[in-house]
């Protein structure tokens, strides 16, 4: 058993990502019931950078406007206020999300395809099951595997013993995270989410996405995350070297009730959403 | 010089003549299937998604579903000039999560289901089956290399091996 603490890994993982400050008060401020889309300009005015991607969306031929807008609230009122959680959140996170995890066997961009996969399955199921707000679900969905970031260095030149181990005794590569390390990169995750001050249901997002059930109370946004999860990691979206060596919870399908065939069901639509997000939001195509 | 592999992304077919190299990276419950034609040289690639499409309406990426896909892949490889006949094949794939906990899981394993309806359809077509590599809990990465027709999969446990010579 590692003597490593949480505290460890990340005070000795250099070049641990943070939130822009204007993000987290744009968020902030799109959760306050009597937001404005002029008073969540305010905020995202302090950030020049995100201020010109919610211009260059709003103007971009998706949404057609007859006429150009200059203003950021008003493509803030055009994109409305879940585009524009998205939009902050995906700005806010592409540069240390798509960068190489070896320690995961992940190439440039791969953490990020699967993030971004599980934020649109999340947002697609919870619309589907109408069990928890669509925004909530994407930010949650974008940021569970954060905990991956600060793990990877810990894994490098030990993925493959780490997955023989669990091969020879049959466990699931979280378990075998705890096994070797005293924890697993959900409990990582979590704990750099509470250090950034994230909301208690994204940090329960990053602590519970393998392992839903152990939630207290259950959670609809974790159950979301988890079902996108096993989608995502599934259909190949970003997938690592720890592979699909993760369990379904079926506490999670019973609860938004969901049945296999539902959940065929949603695969098609899924791998459509993606492809629709990815000319929405991704990086190059907003650029 | 070593070339470039081209990558075959979801849902994605690639064909190629004579020489050159097909890799789908990361497959999960997906499928990566190459098939030859040892006489002309031609040969493909998809990496296939779902075991078929469930909506009415005509997608734009045959490549995404089993039914679909394999039959895109055979039809774009007639007409760069192989022959249905002399086709050789080999996939990959097909892994699924790690436990399912009742009867449920068994149509939730996209990966078996996925395996077997690529068997069923190329028993079906009475293509030439040279290798198969499925099911387990790890991703996958195959590389075919076009002029030796030697078939590659890589895994985090057991590296690269050698599935198949195609030729």
């Amino acid at each position: 058993m590692s003597t490593l603490t949480l505290e460890d890994i990340l005070s000795k993982t250099s070049d641990l990502p943070t939130m822009p400050a204007a993000t987290v008060q744009v968020l902030r401020e799109l959760d306050r019931e009597e937001s404005s889309a002029q008073s969540v300009a305010t905020y995202m005015q302090q950030d020049p950078a995100l201020s010109a991607r919610v211009l260059r969306l709003a103007n971009s031929a998706f949404y057609g406007t007859p006429t150009p807008i200059m203003r950021v609230g008003d493509a803030i009122m055009l994109l409305g206020n879940i585009n524009v959680r998205n939009l902050c959140l995906v700005a806010s996170t592409y540069a240390w999300m798509t960068k190489p995890l070896p320690g995961y066997d992940l190439g440039p961009g791969k953490l990020w395809e699967h993030s971004f996969a599980v934020a649109v399955g999340a947002e697609l199921i919870a619309n589907e099951t109408r069990s928890a707000e669509k925004g909530h679900a994407f930010t949650a969905g974008l940021l569970h595997n954060l905990g991956k970031l600060a793990m990877s260095v810990w894994l490098e030149n030990k993925l493959q013993a780490i997955q023989l181990l669990a091969e020879r005794d049959d466990l699931s590569f979280d378990e075998t995270e705890r096994r070797v390390f005293g924890f697993d990169h959900a409990q990582v995750g979590a704990h750099l989410g509470e250090k950034w001050n994230l909301p208690k249901p994204l940090v329960d997002a990053m602590r519970f996405h393998h392992n839903p059930d152990a939630c207290d109370p259950t959670s609809s946004i974790v159950d979301c995350v988890h079902v996108a999860d096993y989608l995502a990691s599934s259909l190949g979206y970003g997938l690592g070297g720890d592979g699909l060596r993760y369990y379904l919870a079926e506490g999670s399908l019973t609860r938004l009730k969901l049945n296999a065939d539902i959940l065929e069901g949603l695969c098609e639509p899924f791998t459509e959403e993606y492809d629709r997000f990815m000319k929405l939001f991704h990086e190059k195509d907003a650029a | 010089m070593v070339s470039a592999p081209v990558l075959v992304g979801m849902a994605e077919i690639h064909v190629l003549r004579d020489s050159g190299l097909l890799s789908c990276l990361g497959l999960g419950s997906c499928i990566g299937i190459v098939m030859l034609d040892p006489e002309t040289g031609i040969a493909g690639m998809a990496h296939l998604m779902l075991p078929e499409s469930f909506s009415k309406k005509p997608t734009d990426k045959p490549g995404k579903f089993v039914n679909t896909g394999i039959q895109e892949l055979i039809g774009q490889l007639e007409r760069a000039g192989a022959d249905r006949h002399r086709l050789r094949v080999a996939y990959s794939g097909g892994a699924q999560v790690f436990k399912f906990g009742s009867e449920a899981g068994l149509k939730l394993d996209l990966g078996a289901r996925n395996a077997s309806a690529v068997k069923s359809l190329l028993d079906e077509l009475g293509l030439d089956t040279v290798a198969i590599d499925v099911g387990g809990h790890t991703g996958r990465t195959m590389t075919f290399t076009v002029e030796t027709g030697i078939v590659t999969v890589r895994t985090v446990t057991q590296g690269e091996s050698v599935l198949c010579q195609l030729r």
